[in-house]
C-alpha cells in the first residue's frame, strides 16, 4: 500500500505543478494580502491579538482554495471514475491527506516569514509559535480534505464547502489564534494544552475520515 | 483457467424519480461475452457501472466472483478492466505516467510496452495526454482496461473515436482475450455487438 500511496502522491504533485492553478492562487493570495495588510497598517505595530487574527486569516484563505481543490479537480476534470477504478478508497484518502498536509504546511512556511517581516510580528515564544502553526495547519488540512471529498460530489461546491467547513474550522482557528497571540506577547506564558487540543482534534478528524471515506468516495 | 461468475438478479436503476431500467437479470460464466444495447439514455453505461460495482443499484443484486472469491472495490482493478466515456486518464500526465499509475505489478512492464506498441502509442508515450487527439485518448483508455491482464473485461463504447485500423486492432484484441474470460460491451455499434455471444437490450420494455 505504501508504494501505491507514493504513486498517488507523485501523480497529484505532477498534476498540480503542471497545472499550477492551486499553487499560483494560494501564493498570490498570501503575498498580496500580507503586503496589503502591511501597507494598510502604515507601519504601526498592531496589537498581538489583531496580528494573530490577520495572520490566520491570511494562512486560512491562502490554503483553502488549494485544499478543497484536490478532490474537486478529480470531479471537474472527470478523472474521479478513473481514480476509483484503479485505486482502493483508503489509499486515495491517505494520499490526498498527505498532499494537503504538505501543501498547507508549505503555504504556512511561506506566509509566516513574510508576515513576520512585513508586520514586524516577531514571536517571543518561537517554539510555541512554530508548533501552533504546524498543528493548526495539520488540523485545517485534515478537516478540508474530508470536506473537499464530500462537496466534490455535490453541486454548488463552493457555497457548500464554506457552509459545512465553518463549524469544524471555528474551534481550530479560535485555538490557533489564541495560541499565536500568546506566542507574540512578551509577558504571556503559553501552555501546551491548546497545542495538544489541535493535535487531538486532527487525530479525531483523520480517524473518522479514514473510517467513513469509503462510503463518501463510492457514493 | 479461472472460475468466473457475474450474476445480476432483478437489477434496477433510477435517477431521482425517473426509472432508467428495472428487473434486469443475467448470468455470465468463464468464456462468455455479453453486449448491452439500447437507445441513448436507456442506461447502458449505468448498467455496466452497476455490474462493475462502481454504482449502487436501487434494487436487485450483482454477484461478481473469481474462483469463489468476491470481487470488491479493493480488488476490482486486479481482476477487472473497465473503460468508458466517463473514465478519463489525467490530461496533465504523459501516457507513460498514467500507465505507471495504474499498473499493478512490476512484471507488467513488458505487457505495457506490448500494448503501447499494439495500439500505436509507443512513440507518443512521453507526450502529455492533453495534447492527444480523441482517438489517441481512446486507445490509451483501452490500454488501461487491458493493462493488468484482467479476467473480466467491461468496455463502454470501446470503438468510439477510433479509426478503422484502431477498431480492427481492438476487435482482434477482444477476440484474442475472450477465451477464459468474461467480456461485457455496452454499445450500439453492430460490429461491437457481434463480438459478443449474449445480449441484453435495454429500452421501454425494461421500464
Amino acid at each position: 500500500m505504501e508504494n501505491r500511496i507514493y504513486k498517488h502522491l507523485k501523480k497529484d504533485i505532477l498534476v498540480e505543478f503542471r497545472n499550477r492553478s492551486a499553487v499560483n492562487i494560494s501564493f498570490a493570495f498570501a503575498g498580496i494580502t500580507t503586503i496589503a495588510v502591511s501597507l494598510a497598517s502604515g507601519g504601526i505595530r498592531l496589537d498581538a491579538n489583531i496580528q494573530s487574527i490577520l495572520f490566520w486569516i491570511i494562512i486560512f484563505f491562502s490554503g483553502m482554495s488549494g485544499l478543497a481543490h484536490t478532490f474537486i479537480r478529480e470531479e471537474e476534470e472527470r478523472t474521479a471514475l478513473f481514480l476509483a477504478i484503479h485505486s482502493i478508497p483508503e489509499e486515495v484518502y491517505i494520499s490526498k491527506l498527505l498532499f494537503n498536509l504538505v501543501f498547507f504546511i508549505f503555504i504556512a512556511l511561506v506566509v509566516s516569514p513574510l508576515y513576520i517581516f512585513f508586520m514586524h510580528a516577531i514571536p517571543v515564544h518561537f517554539t510555541h509559535f512554530c508548533l501552533t502553526v504546524l498543528f493548526g495547519s495539520i488540523a485545517i488540512a485534515s478537516v478540508s480534505t474530508i470536506l473537499g471529498a464530500i462537496v466534490s460530489k455535490a453541486e454548488n461546491r463552493g457555497t457548500l464547502f464554506t457552509v459545512i467547513s465553518f463549524p469544524l474550522m471555528l474551534p481550530v482557528l479560535w485555538i490557533a489564534i489564541m495560541n499565536t497571540t500568546a506566542s507574540l506577547e512578551p509577558g504571556a506564558a503559553p501552555g501546551f494544552q491548546s497545542i495538544l487540543f489541535l493535535l487531538a482534534f486532527s487525530g479525531v478528524i483523520i480517524s473518522a475520515s479514514y473510517l467513513s471515506f469509503k462510503f463518501i468516495w463510492m457514493e | 483457467m479461472d472460475n468466473l461468475l457475474i450474476h445480476a438478479e432483478n437489477v434496477s436503476a433510477r435517477f431521482g424519480n425517473v426509472t432508467v431500467f428495472k428487473n434486469i437479470s443475467f448470468r455470465l460464466e468463464t468464456g462468455s461475452s455479453m453486449a448491452i444495447t439500447g437507445p441513448n439514455g436507456s442506461g447502458k453505461s449505468t448498467l455496466l457501472q452497476i455490474v462493475a460495482g462502481l454504482q449502487r443499484t436501487v434494487s436487485g443484486t450483482v454477484t461478481r466472483r473469481v474462483n469463489d472469491a468476491e470481487i470488491t472495490v479493493e480488488n476490482f482493478s486486479a481482476h477487472a478492466g473497465y473503460t468508458g466515456p466517463l473514465v478519463n486518464p489525467y490530461d496533465m500526465l504523459t501516457a507513460a505516467e498514467n500507465l505507471a499509475f495504474t499498473v499493478k505489478d512490476s512484471a507488467a512492464k513488458e505487457r505495457v510496452i506490448h500494448l503501447l506498441d499494439y495500439f500505436d502509442l509507443y512513440k507518443e508515450r512521453n507526450k502529455i495526454v492533453k495534447h492527444f487527439s480523441s482517438g489517441m485518448k481512446q486507445r490509451l483508455k483501452l490500454i488501461h482496461a487491458f493493462i493488468n491482464d484482467p479476467v473480466i473485461i467491461m468496455l463502454d463504447e470501446p470503438g468510439s473515436n477510433l479509426d478503422s485500423t484502431g477498431k480492427d486492432k481492438l476487435f482482434a484484441k477482444i477476440e484474442e482475450l475472450k477465451a477464459g474470460r468474461i467480456v461485457i460491451i455496452a454499445s450500439n455499434e453492430q460490429d461491437e455487438i457481434n463480438l459478443c455471444g449474449e445480449r441484453v437490450e435495454l429500452g421501454k420494455q425494461n421500464i
